[in-house]
């Protein structure tokens, strides 16, 4: 009897039902995408990062978190690493990828111009099979056999006014303190999501750095690339444990705390967006609910005249604002997973490319649709109808029979 | 008093409209015995549909006490006082106050169906006493597809159809052209003899005040006279 009353109820005045319907269903399809494309953001950032600079993990020398200097280096290419690496990769083994690296500081003279540069040294081949670097190359090629290439960022071209093929020269302080140099071609020109990245990222040949810092065979740091997001911590445990106190492990988060809370923030920031939406939805069903049961209080009294129970005239307004946000949330989140899904390739935002870069955010964003995501307005959207029916349910049933009665 | 289906004791019902204080009610006894076809009378404000309210449990007085079957209402929570209505008692108003999204015969099953009388008794009882009232074969009618009289008739039927003790009417004839207003009170008198059903109505129509057997008269909230042999 409730939910035919709740459904004769809201069949009374369609149009008012379908404008209630509407609002809701707009509401959560607007959450769904808005949700969607702040995932696709966040999402975004976090790959760039990892996919130029951090990958899932490094492996760096004791002490390097502390003081992140050239001379902590991982020994004799880091290969105690790189053991421990290759019995977690393969069959069963959670580690794709990994690479060695070498990174320091310098300055860069072209014929025009000097910058001052982060050099990032790499072994070609699996550094392609790590970051984004390779597949980024914009013009000429990424690093090979050939000695005294390099391959530099586009900003970083456009500083120095480079072109490929020009020659450029890379000072730097070597391990023992003292400044030297060499000269380098420009190989290929790369431009990833990241225009920090962009801006003051040189990269050549791991061989030749060692040589250029005075390193020998040391290096840097190792990059490891996981199987999946979700085997990051635990490949991080397994490890810290095989290496002990030989080297340091970290994951991204730990290498980039202020990208994690970067993307905590745009979550928090998309969720007080979302409350204020369903605040809105909430004082918007209150506000039809309540102008319907002020039409019917009349009606309602000749029910509870009849011998209808309070709880159950409650009962008939909470069902109406159920009916009506149940249809408007499947339509909602039925609309919102179509624009996600016409949205698949991307939405181009090429015109403010340099501010996204600035965050690593590419210029085109995909929504990324995470089950949560949808879950959770799903359930907001039925609390929020709850307590906005409850307010008018418990007006009406705490009126007496005889005193809704006299209402015109 | 055993065979007292309502009584008020010592009533007064004040009404404070922004301030504005009226007494609907000053001190009533009355008691109404089972059986009984009876009528309040009285000008308009003079306290009819008040008193009805306040037997029907409909509302509570300011002073006094009202007592359905010998139980305090005064003692009962608002969901004692629907399952009491919903038990005993049946309404019949001047705006005949038919639920418009449900058919005539829907309206009727209503008080069956918040009584959990199964679905098809419901059914076949509710187009029994449609039948009995006149309607048959206007069942699935909407209540704005029936004339005025057709649906005091259904409401008739709404408020019969639970089997009360007594039955609450309003001003049933009010809004009823003479000969509808005749059909409906011979109804309602056939209903009383046959099923013994008690019968209390609030009126300023002459011809229900000469069918009822006991004519209480009312004026400003006091009953100026309780005759058992009325003469209009």
């Amino acid at each position: 009897m409730i939910w035919r009353l709740a459904l004769r109820g809201l069949a009374r005045n369609p149009r008012r039902t379908v404008v209630v319907l509407t609002a809701v269903a707009i509401g959560i399809a607007g959450c769904a995408l808005t949700i969607s494309i702040n995932s696709g953001m966040a999402h975004q950032m976090v790959k760039t990062a990892i996919a130029t600079e951090l990958g899932h993990l490094q492996i760096h020398a004791p002490g390097f978190d502390a003081d992140p200097e050239l001379r902590i280096l991982l020994p004799e290419g880091g290969v105690r690493a790189s053991r421990a690496l290759e019995d977690e990769s393969g069959e069963g083994g959670d580690v794709r990828a990994w690479a060695p690296r070498v990174q320091g500081q310098g300055l860069v003279n072209s014929p025009r111009a000097s910058v001052g540069v982060r050099v990032v040294a790499v072994d070609p081949e699996a550094e392609a099979r790590v970051s984004a670097y390779a597949g980024s190359i914009v013009e000429g090629e990424w690093l090979g056999e050939r000695a005294g290439r390099a391959v530099v960022g586009a900003d970083l071209a456009r500083r120095l006014r480079v072109d490929v093929g020009d020659k450029i020269v890379l000072s730097v302080q070597d391990l023992t303190g003292d400044l030297t140099g060499r000269a380098f071609r420009v190989g290929g020109v790369f431009k990833t999501a990241s225009l920090a990245v962009n801006q003051s990222t040189l990269l050549i040949r791991i061989d030749e750095a060692q040589q250029l810092f005075a390193l020998g065979d040391r290096i840097s740091e190792i990059v490891v690339i996981a199987d999946s997001d979700r085997d990051v911590a635990a490949l991080r445990d397994q490890l810290v444990s095989s290496l002990g106190s030989s080297a340091e492990v970290r994951s991204w988060e730990e290498l980039q705390p202020l990208l994690v809370y970067l993307v905590n923030a745009m979550d928090q920031m998309a969720w007080a967006i979302y409350g204020a939406v369903f605040i809105a939805m909430a004082f918007g069903i209150a506000n039809v609910l309540l102008m319907s049961i002020y039409e019917r209080t009349r009606e309602i009294g000749v029910m509870m005249a009849m011998g209808m129970k309070p709880v159950r005239v409650v009962a008939v307004v909470m069902a109406e604002s159920l009916v009506v946000t149940a249809v408007g949330l499947a339509t909602g989140l039925g609309v919102g997973i179509l624009c996600i899904w016409l949205l698949r390739d991307g939405i181009d935002l090429s015109r403010y490319a340099e501010g996204l870069e600035a965050l690593g955010v590419g210029s085109v964003i995909v929504p990324v649709v995470r089950s949560n995501d949808l879950l959770a307005p799903a359930a907001m959207a039925v609390l929020a109808a709850t307590i906005a029916s409850a307010w008018p349910a418990i007006r009406v049933a705490t009126l007496r029979p005889g005193e809704a009665l006299r209402r015109v | 008093m055993s065979d007292s289906i309502a009584e008020a004791r010592g009533v007064r019902k004040v009404y404070d409209t922004r301030g504005v204080v009226t007494a609907a009610l000053d001190g009533i006894d009355f008691r109404v015995q089972e059986g009984e076809f009876a009528a309040l009378a009285g000008p308009s404000g003079s306290g009819k549909t008040t008193l009805l309210n306040m037997l029907g449990a409909l509302d509570a007085p300011t002073e006094g006490k009202v007592f359905i079957d010998g139980e305090d209402l005064s003692r009962m929570s608002s969901g004692e006082l629907s399952d009491l209505r919903l038990a005993k008692l049946g309404f019949v108003f001047q705006a005949y106050n038919l639920i418009p999204v449900f058919s005539a015969r829907e309206n009727v099953e209503f008080v069956m169906e918040l009584q959990q009388v199964p679905a098809a008794e419901r059914r076949e009882r509710a187009l029994a006493m449609l039948a009995e009232v006149g309607l048959e074969g206007l069942g699935d009618k909407r209540p704005l597809e029936l004339s005025g009289g057709q649906q005091q008739r259904v409401a008739v039927a709404r408020a019969i159809v639970g089997r009360p003790r007594m039955v609450l009417a309003d001003e049933p004839t009010a809004n009823l052209d003479s000969e509808t207003a005749a059909r409906l009170l011979e109804l309602m008198g056939d209903l009383n003899r046959e099923h013994g059903t008690t019968f209390l109505f609030s009126t300023h129509d002459p011809m229900v005040m000469e069918a009822a057997r006991r004519l209480v008269r009312l004026r400003d909230g006091r009953i100026v006279d309780d005759s058992r042999e009325p003469s209009v």
